[in-house]
């Protein structure tokens, strides 16, 4: 919210579209500042992203923000049809991404399919940023992407991974670390602190690791990634969401056409969750330091000889 | 009568022929539910909207949105009548390439305001666009044509909502009240009844009109578009229907049309195998004899 901020104190068009999600975005500071610039439909999803599309067709940038499944699921069509078929300049920001993000609410406010719903969508860029900077920073990158952008954004809670003002390009991968090139471990979001111990704990087993930050799944950096996996001839991919339809596949898709190795996936592994404290549920449900490491060590064993 | 009312007759004949003769031509579409607008498009576009075709994208136009989207060979007629493309083009309608989709694309067809088709969506998108008109600050109008199918779904009574609350009274919504849907009458598929009843509760100001009678529909819609434009002072003084009492000037308004599917086509009125269906050869010529006017050029 505070690069919501930023961006509507340079830029006139820059709205916010809430559906009853002010508090829930802590956007109350926004509103304080920008009354006028702030549309409130109630708990309307559906609404909020059609009058969404509206605003754009008359040149303006809203950013609608609720909860990740409220917008990608109950608007889904909405943003198909009317947002991302017309290429409208529509900013979609998603709390609650992850079974992290929805944390103790259950599966109701945990959602963990959003980013394999939208990917389906043409014309959508997808950025998972891993805290509260990066978020920052994902929303005004996202201001100056033509066209419709999804944020998927945590709980508010997530911890601090990247010191401020980090550089944050989009459409890149980031690469954190190159230890060396025994295996590629590719991550984002409220992951990135556990990829960075795995990487610790694998170092310290001797074998080479390159981590790398994936805050664009789509378009996905075909390139950077290829290049990756080449090097490292091996990789793990580690996401809060479901290993269908995220993270994990768009690397495999890319490793698939470009560079096929063996690859394992990291996530939600196409299972309802439950509630719980945010770290007990990722250790829970497989996305512990421990599954990574392992996960490693086993694809690093089914290189090619 | 007129010479205003008479030429507005005309050239809801003239859209009524374009019609059968696109849908006969593209071998597709839905010829009953263009029939039912035919008369309130005519009106619009021909005497009510304040539009450029010359500048199909000048800020101060009023815009339009064409809610039941599977009428668009009503809509497309009336953009080509009007100039912003040859009435030839018509023929291309749903033919890969052509910029007449099946349904109406804003990025693809000159004059199309907001892509639609996807029932239940032109007034929320209407809503977005009326909103950004207050924030220009210009008196552009924002009409949106709804089916009465489409008024199942729950959207579009979350934007009546929504529209009433930011007081959008440069916003006007026709209903298409046909009464029937693809699945038969309204009433019966999905239980819409007290129609005036639910938008008035929803804080529109409601009137009701014959979507077929050209003077009447031409008075009401001018009224509700000098109301519209007019500055807040103004606009309190200002009535739509004399003999009903003055909308608050707060209000949007909506205008149930009542209408006949099919309309101008005896074979069609009420018809509702006409919901969806391409005329045979001798079809097509006993409506073109019943019609008259021009080809398509």
């Amino acid at each position: 919210m505070q690069g919501l901020e930023a961006l509507a104190e340079k830029d006139e068009r820059i709205m916010l579209v809430c559906a009853d999600s002010l508090l829930a975005m802590r956007a109350t500071d926004f509103v304080e500042k920008f009354p006028d610039r702030y549309v409130e439909v109630g708990i309307a999803e559906q609404n909020a992203a059609a009058t969404s599309a509206g605003l754009a067709i008359e040149g303006l940038i809203p950013f609608f923000a609720t909860y990740a499944g409220f917008i990608t699921m109950r608007a889904c069509e909405q943003i198909r049809t009317f947002i991302a078929y017309p290429n409208l300049n529509v900013k979609l920001a998603g709390v609650n991404g992850g079974i992290a993000g929805g944390e103790r609410e259950g599966v109701t406010h945990q959602f963990f399919e959003d980013i394999g719903i939208l990917r389906t969508i043409a014309n959508i860029t997808i950025l998972v940023p891993a805290d509260a900077d990066q978020a920052r920073q994902a929303a005004i990158a996202a201001a100056s992407i033509p066209g419709p952008v999804y944020i998927r954004l945590g709980s508010g809670r997530d911890p601090v991974f990247f010191k401020k003002d980090s550089p944050f390009i989009p459409g890149k991968i980031n690469i954190i670390q190159k230890k060396g090139n025994d295996i590629a471990l590719f991550g984002n979001g409220v992951l990135l602190p556990r990829l960075l111990k795995a990487a610790e704990i694998l170092t310290s087993k001797g074998i080479g690791v390159t981590l790398v930050e994936v805050h664009t799944v789509k378009p996905i950096d075909v390139p950077g990634v290829t290049r990756v996996l080449k090097d490292c001839g091996a990789a793990v991919t580690a996401e809060d969401h479901n290993i269908i339809g995220g993270l994990g596949s768009a690397i495999m898709e890319t490793a698939a056409e470009n560079t096929p190795v063996p690859i394992a996936r990291i996530g939600l592994r196409d299972r309802f969750p439950g509630s719980g404290r945010p770290d007990e549920l990722l250790d829970y449900y497989g996305m512990g330091i421990d599954d990574i490491v392992k996960a490693a060590e086993a694809t690093i064993l089914r290189k090619s000889k | 009568m007129t010479e205003r009312i008479n030429r507005l007759i005309t050239i809801a004949t003239q859209l009524r022929r374009d019609i059968i003769n696109t849908v006969y031509f593209a071998g597709d579409g839905h010829p009953g539910p263009c029939m039912s607008i035919a008369d309130i498009l005519a009106v619009l576009y021909f005497d009510i909207l304040r539009l450029d075709p010359g500048n199909p994208e000048w800020k101060e136009r009023d815009r339009f949105i064409l809610s039941k989207g599977h009428a668009c060979p009503a809509l497309y007629a009336a953009l080509a009548r009007r100039g912003y493309f040859k009435p030839s083009e018509l023929k291309t309608l749903r033919s890969l390439g052509s910029r007449l989709q099946g349904h109406p694309v804003q990025q693809y067809a000159p004059g199309v305001d907001a892509t639609s088709g996807s029932l239940g969506h032109g007034l929320p998108q209407g809503c977005g666009m009326a909103l950004a008109a207050k924030r220009r600050g210009d008196d552009s109008l924002v009409f949106v044509l709804t089916g009465d199918g489409e008024l199942n779904e729950g959207i579009v009574w979350e934007a009546a909502m929504t529209i009433a609350k930011y007081k959008l009274n440069n916003l006007i919504a026709i209903v298409d009240y046909n009464g029937i849907q693809s699945g038969g009458k309204v009433d019966k598929v999905s239980g819409l009844v007290n129609l005036a009843e639910k938008w008035r509760a929803f804080g529109w100001y409601t009137v009701e009109i014959d979507g077929h009678n050209i003077e009447e529909l031409t008075f009401t819609l001018e009224n509700a578009a000098i109301r519209g434009r007019a500055t807040n002072d103004k606009r309190e003084k200002l009535t739509i229907v004399p003999s009903l009492p003055l909308p608050h000037p707060d209000q949007p308004v909506v205008f149930i049309a009542h209408t006949i599917k099919g309309k101008g086509i005896p074979y069609m009125e009420g018809n509702n195998a006409w919901h969806k269906r391409v005329p045979t050869d001798e079809e097509h010529q006993l409506a073109l004899s019943i019609l008259g006017g021009l080809d398509l050029e």
